[in-house]
């Protein structure tokens, strides 16, 4: 794709968004309308488990290892175990599907520009006391109002609306593991690309199984200390470390979000910590992206992060050697763009979730040639 | 909307400082519980609830009870358990009972509501629905008009929306369920039943379901409109629960009624140990998981957590 074309496809991109916003409810899916769900739960055998005796099942998705009764639901609330088979009740149960640009997710190093078909199913494996999508991820199924939309009609969706991009997105698709796999092979076949925004709290067996069939994960790091992770996610951050470093070893292109809340994870110190570990055990060369937080959910009485904060973390962090470290949810800022780390050139000029300029030939700075690691093209 | 919660304990005239200071627990016996098929009789069961709350409210004739624990305006909510279906959810042999009896004695079959999450746990419970006017009330959260609030209540460690049926048409409660062992949070009995009230109870089963047994009683949506526990130990599921084991599913005959949860559940868990030890098994305790939640409600002045001051009533009828 050479520049003029990328720039147009950037800019078809954020007309998307606009689009987008009637989309709810009158997307025109023929496989939608033919198969309804009678109960508005699917019975689709759920995979890495183990049976055990006295019809219990152990959960081995996520490192929570939930072990189950019969119809006991894991702490997702969207697995559950019928007379000792552990089913996922939320295949092609869609609770949200829209068209956004990729830089919403955020990934800036991939595709850049590019429209994503993004899907979510109910149910979360952590309980961020923070959720912005907390109306679907922290409900049951039968909570929410879905759609049913099985694989073949998510990728054929997606390629009918121009999305290049399919996105597993809003909830956690790690708890809805079975239809993200499936509809990334779909995807795959109408020669599409697949996208994981998830939190990185899953196994290694599932994570090395799906890393063979998407294109890029995002992972949410909500902190650097797992006193945070057990006060405000309800989960655990080692395992998140491992995946990070998991994906890193991949083929797979990584991008990491943090988050940034008032007084709850923005010490200095620790970010420090953070950024060190980041370089050590998986390089410079991923982005980084200091997000600002607004009140929300549970967590109503801190005000939205200074940008001030999030200046200065972002300084911190690029001190300490990472090469690409943005910052989210402040549109206009001159670090949502991208900065070629060799002679300093703006290379993505961006505003919000919109592409403005493009400073690259290829995969490389149009200045200096420096190579600029992402997925191009 | 029903009446405010700081308005309840004012309406009517039943005797909310006798309740609250109430540790006693009666333990009715009766050898016709259950009918030949295994399931509750009704006549029996009828015999069972009037004796209960006579021995319990100290009243020389039941229904004089009743009126010391709920009103004839009172909307009374049964919450029961139907997670596990016909074999192993509150009976409505017994669910249906209570309700007739609550009705008579107050004249208002539909101020009377049994009702747990969904309509289909119920109906697969063996309960059949009805919203109908001047008959009891039987049905679920996702019934239309009903569902989640929007907004979550917040109570140390629990965050959850309420069924708007706990929030908006319930204004005195009695907690229904039957006694069991449970893999997690050791028993479940009258305080973990209040689980079915809350859109998301699958983020509160681990470490033994404690603190969030506790915690979510604590909240005045809860607390303020429990009135009285009914515990079912007909049939006790004192191993693997809370699942139905036909093989560690043993008769017992007896229900449990108290007005401090807390006192009630702890003579379920009682009960429990004594049949796992008579049938060799090892304790909650030695499998780490004794239910934990009790000492936490009693902390939080929910109730009594020990034997030792609880005082405790057996009888048969």
């Amino acid at each position: 794709m050479d520049r003029r074309k990328f720039i147009k496809s950037a800019v078809a991109g954020s007309s998307w968004l606009l689009a987008s916003n009637h989309l709810k409810g009158v997307l025109p899916l023929q496989a939608a309308a033919a198969r309804p769900a009678a109960s508005g739960l699917s019975r689709v055998e759920a995979r890495y488990y183990d049976k055990l005796p006295d019809r219990e099942i152990k959960c081995r998705l996520c490192p929570r290892f939930c072990r189950l009764g019969d119809k006991e639901r894991g702490f997702c609330g969207v697995r559950e175990n019928r007379d000792g088979k552990y089913y996922t009740l939320v295949y092609g149960q869609v609770a949200s599907y829209n068209l956004d640009p990729i830089e919403k997710k955020p990934l800036f190093h991939f595709l850049p520009g590019s429209t994503a078909f993004s899907i979510a199913t109910a149910g979360c494996n952590v309980a961020c006391k923070f959720c912005q999508n907390w109306e679907i991820s922290q409900m049951r199924p039968e909570q929410v109002k879905s759609r049913y939309l099985p694989p073949d009609s998510v990728a054929e969706a997606a390629a009918k609306y121009n999305c290049p991009i399919v996105s597993y997105t809003y909830s956690e698709p790690v708890i809805f593991y079975e239809f993200m796999y499936d509809t990334s092979l779909e995807a795959r076949r109408k020669r599409l690309r697949n996208a994981v925004i998830s939190n990185g709290f899953i196994n290694p067996e599932p994570l090395t199984e799906l890393i063979k069939v998407v294109e890029t994960i995002k992972i949410d790091l909500k902190a650097f200390n797992q006193d945070f992770y057990t006060n405000y996610v309800h989960g655990e951050l080692k395992p998140v470390l491992e995946s990070i470093k998991q994906i890193a070893r991949s083929k797979v292109w990584l991008e990491i979000v943090y988050l940034v809340i008032p007084t709850l994870n923005d010490r200095p110190e620790e970010i420090r910590q953070m950024a060190r570990w980041l370089k050590a055990e998986i390089g410079p060369e991923y982005p980084l992206h200091f997000t600002r937080f607004q009140p929300m959910y549970l967590i109503k009485n801190l005000p939205p992060t200074p940008v001030s904060t999030l200046e200065k973390l972002r300084q911190l962090a690029m001190e300490e050697g990472l090469h690409y470290v943005y910052l989210g949810n402040v549109p206009g800022h001159p670090a949502e763009n991208t900065y070629c780390p060799n002679c300093g050139q703006m290379l993505i000029e961006r505003y919000g979730y919109t592409i403005k300029k493009i400073n690259m030939s290829g995969n490389k700075c149009r200045f200096c040639h420096q190579i600029i690691p992402g997925v191009w093209s | 909307m029903a009446a405010g919660i700081d308005n309840l304990a004012q309406k009517g005239n039943y005797n909310f400082e006798f309740m609250m200071n109430n540790t006693r627990v009666v333990i009715i016996k009766s050898k016709t519980a259950l009918a030949a098929n295994g399931l509750p009789d009704p006549a029996s069961v009828l015999r069972i609830f009037r004796k209960g709350v006579e021995i319990l409210t100290g009243s020389s004739r039941p229904e004089d009870g009743l009126s010391q624990i709920f009103t004839s305006q009172d909307n009374i909510g049964i919450k029961i358990n139907t997670i596990g279906r016909r074999a192993i959810s509150t009976y409505p042999e017994t669910a249906v009972t209570l309700g007739l009896w609550l009705a008579k004695t107050f004249g208002h079959e539909d101020k009377i509501t049994i009702w747990d999450r969904t309509n289909e746990e119920l109906k697969d419970a063996g309960y059949k629905l009805s919203t109908s006017a001047g008959s009891l009330r039987i049905f679920g959260t996702d019934s239309r008009g009903f569902g989640y609030a929007s907004e979550p209540v917040i109570n140390r460690s629990v965050a959850s929306l309420f069924s708007k049926i706990q929030t908006e048409l319930v204004e005195a409660s009695i907690s229904l369920a039957l006694l069991k062992d449970h893999g997690l949070a050791g028993i479940t009995g009258g305080m973990k039943n209040y689980f079915g009230v809350i859109h998301n109870p699958n983020k509160y089963h681990e470490t033994n379901c404690n603190p969030y047994v506790a915690d979510l009683f604590e909240m005045d949506l809860i607390r303020k409109k429990h009135r009285l526990t009914i515990l079912d130990a007909l049939r006790v599921q004192y191993h693997r629960g809370p699942s139905y084991h036909p093989q560690w599913n043993e008769k017992c005959n007896q229900m449990i009624f108290g007005f401090d949860p807390v006192a009630v559940d702890t003579v379920g868990w009682k009960i429990i140990e004594g049949l796992r030890a008579k049938k060799g098994l090892p304790s909650l305790e030695e499998e780490n998981r004794e239910p934990a939640y009790l000492k936490t409600a009693e902390n939080l002045d929910l109730g009594q957590a020990r034997l030792e001051n609880i005082e405790i009533i057996e009888e048969e009828v």
